[in-house]
């Protein structure tokens, strides 16, 4: 009996718990953000400058942004971050609200490159803004640098013989058609025709020969880069990856391939159900500000809209990643080229 | 009287409350998704949104494609294989244990399901470690002399999803064999002592047959496990240890075609049951012998 009532107590003390966050959720502004997007300090100085509360929530894959948006027709969340290459889903699904820019006194500052947006791909749509750029990597080639010498200026490197079973690639098919359709020089490695698509698959099936394994988590390919003998990693992860390697000690460095790197721009965006259209271009306007985009490239090693850093400079030759022809068709392609003996 | 009517009327009802409970929370926990998903197998994609539309396309494309067919006989072999290793290494450690006498052996028992209490994503990773080029088998094989260099031969193809499970399954074989050890009366061991045959022969005419219940039921559970994995294989596989697991959860997370996913994983649940009903049968009808 005592631990009947024990129970009870802490199932309604729970449930109090749960109305209360709830209710205090209710005024807050709701972001939905990667990692490193949204950091404490950065919430804690906004909320001190505009009286806005802020609730953050962390996603870890694109599939989950789409599912946690579309779950909920846009009502979950008033601001949100993904990149350009997802944005146009979102838009056509009707899940996201345009921009007005004028309320954005910051986006006037930014690089130049960023500054008109109809300029940058994905971001607009019939003349409207629906999101606004604010920090970038490219995907580009970690190597050993006692084990590949010279140093590779091409995703090439990456099929070489001298190699074999030292290669670690990432386990996603879009991706990895569009980079093999850049390495063998195709123009647009986002819409490829049948005759292109057999011929990257038959590429796709070479580099697996060629490949220890394919990882999907950052850690995932530090772990596997500790405990084998690995000379190259497809760097999914960017900077972010290299600098997690480099402070376990990796000899390693980072290159932007010559036939072009895919690149990915992560946008805020505001969602269809937004609750207060102001706080949401406040928080917007708030990350487009020096110090915290300066912060943001300390601190994850990416580029941001606003001041240069050393990530994908402008010698760098980046291919901004876009929507893919047919996304099914290269992940269900991906899986015929696992299965391939 | 008519309080002791309204208690017996208030029973009455709490019991029906009871029952309905207990018929509810299988209904709604189980049932009903698996019917959601038996459902969902015959609805189809289109550019990311599903369409409530009844097909059977996904089932012959299961059927038809030819990557889904090979992939899934192989890694129905592979979870066998699994299931053979794991019983192979646990029935002499059951017989070990069921030797011992009072505590010891609760407690080499415990010791043999601590594993169990760790995470599973720990554990793949530390066999990843132990398995790997740098890895400590690879060093213990090439300081004992057995291999001239390290071997790629442990990690990131079909023998390291071998190993990998069968390391992380064997304690649900030794449990359900130690079990039906357990359970085989000791007075007809010593009446087959006593008739003179061999200690051998005992073993082969007495405990074995006895204990087939235990090896079925482990033999189901390794398997039932082994199959539903995804991770180990993801994890360990690498470029050629591709195995069904994969090809579903791809279908649930990049691809976006959770239609097809549902279709795949009617198949397997097939397998899985059928599994399970040989397990059952198989131990039943030896025990109810007894």
């Amino acid at each position: 009996m005592g631990l009947k009532k024990a129970f009870l107590k802490l199932a309604t003390i729970g449930l109090g718990i749960g109305l209360m966050t709830s209710a205090a959720l209710a005024a807050n502004l709701r972001v939905l953000a990667w990692d490193g997007y949204a950091d404490p300090d950065w919430v804690k100085d906004f909320t001190a400058a505009t009286g806005i509360g802020v609730d953050v929530v962390f996603i870890g894959s694109d599939d989950e942004i789409w599912a946690k948006i579309k779950g909920s027709e846009g009502q979950d969340f008033d601001v949100f971050a993904v990149n350009t290459a997802q944005l146009q889903r979102y838009i056509k699904a009707d899940l996201v609200s345009p921009i007005d820019i004028t309320k954005l006194p910051n986006q006037k500052e930014v690089l130049s490159r960023f500054r008109d947006l109809s300029q940058v791909s994905g971001d607009t749509k019939d003349g409207k803004v629906y999101g606004i750029p604010f920090c970038f990597d490219s995907i580009g080639l970690i190597y050993d640098t006692d084990k590949v010498k010279p140093a590779p200026t091409s995703m090439s490197v990456l099929w070489d013989p001298a190699y074999k079973g030292k290669v670690l690639a990432y386990d996603n098919g879009e991706h990895n058609f569009s980079f093999t359709a850049l390495t063998l020089g195709y123009k647009d490695p986002f819409n490829l025709n049948a005759e292109q698509m057999a011929a990257v698959k038959a590429k796709l099936v070479e580099l697996k020969r060629n490949v220890l394994s394919f990882y999907t988590t950052a850690d995932e390919a530090q772990q596997i880069y500790q405990n084998n003998d690995v000379a190259l990693i497809w760097a999914n992860y960017g900077q972010q990856q290299v600098k997690a390697l480099q402070k376990i000690g990796a000899h390693v460095a980072y290159v932007n391939p010559s036939e072009g790197a895919l690149a990915w721009l992560d946008n805020w965006v505001i969602s269809k159900g937004v609750r207060d259209n102001a706080a949401a271009e406040k928080w917007i306007d708030f990350m487009l500000t020096k110090k915290v985009s300066g912060e943001l490239s300390e601190r994850t090693g990416f580029g941001n809209t606003v001041v240069e850093s050393s990530s994908a400079g402008s010698n760098d030759k980046l291919v901004w990643l876009n929507n893919v022809e047919d996304p099914l068709k290269r992940s269900d392609m991906w899986n015929e080229i696992k299965a391939t003996p | 009287m008519s309080a002791v009517v309204t208690t017996q009327l208030a029973e009455r009802r709490s019991s029906l409350l009871v029952t309905v409970l207990a018929f509810a929370a299988p209904v709604i926990f189980v049932l009903v998704p698996l019917a959601i998903f038996l459902v969902y197998s015959f609805f189809s994609v289109d550019q990311g949104t599903i369409v409530y539309a009844p097909t059977l396309g996904n089932y012959v494309r299961f059927f038809t494609d030819p990557i889904f067919l090979p992939v899934f006989w192989n890694t129905i072999v592979l979870c066998v294989s699994v299931a053979v290793i794991c019983i192979l290494l646990a029935y002499p450690a059951a017989y070990f244990l069921t030797t011992l006498r009072g505590r010891w052996r609760y407690a080499l028992l415990m010791l043999l399901l601590v594993p169990l209490l760790m995470s599973y994503v720990i554990k793949i990773y530390a066999i990843r470690s132990i398995l790997g080029l740098n890895g400590f088998l690879n060093k213990a094989l090439v300081a004992i002399g057995i291999l001239q260099q390290p071997s790629t031969l442990f990690v990131f193809n079909m023998n390291a999803i071998l190993l990998t499970l069968s390391l992380l399954l064997i304690p649900f074989a030794i449990l359900p064999i130690f079990l039906s050890l357990e359970r085989i009366p000791q007075t007809l061991l010593r009446a087959s002592d006593d008739l003179g045959a061999s200690g051998l022969q005992t073993f082969l005419r007495i405990t074995l047959p006895l204990s087939l219940p235990g090896v079925a039921s482990a033999a189901s559970f390794v398997f039932v496990l082994a199959i539903g994995d995804f991770l180990t294989p993801q994890m360990v596989g690498g470029t050629s240890g591709f195995t069904f697991g994969r090809i579903l959860y791809s279908q649930f997370g990049t691809a976006y075609n959770w239609p097809f996913g549902a279709a795949l994983s009617v198949a397997l649940a097939i397998v899985v049951i059928c599994a399970i009903l040989i397990g059952e049968r198989f131990g039943r009808s030896r025990g109810t012998s007894v």
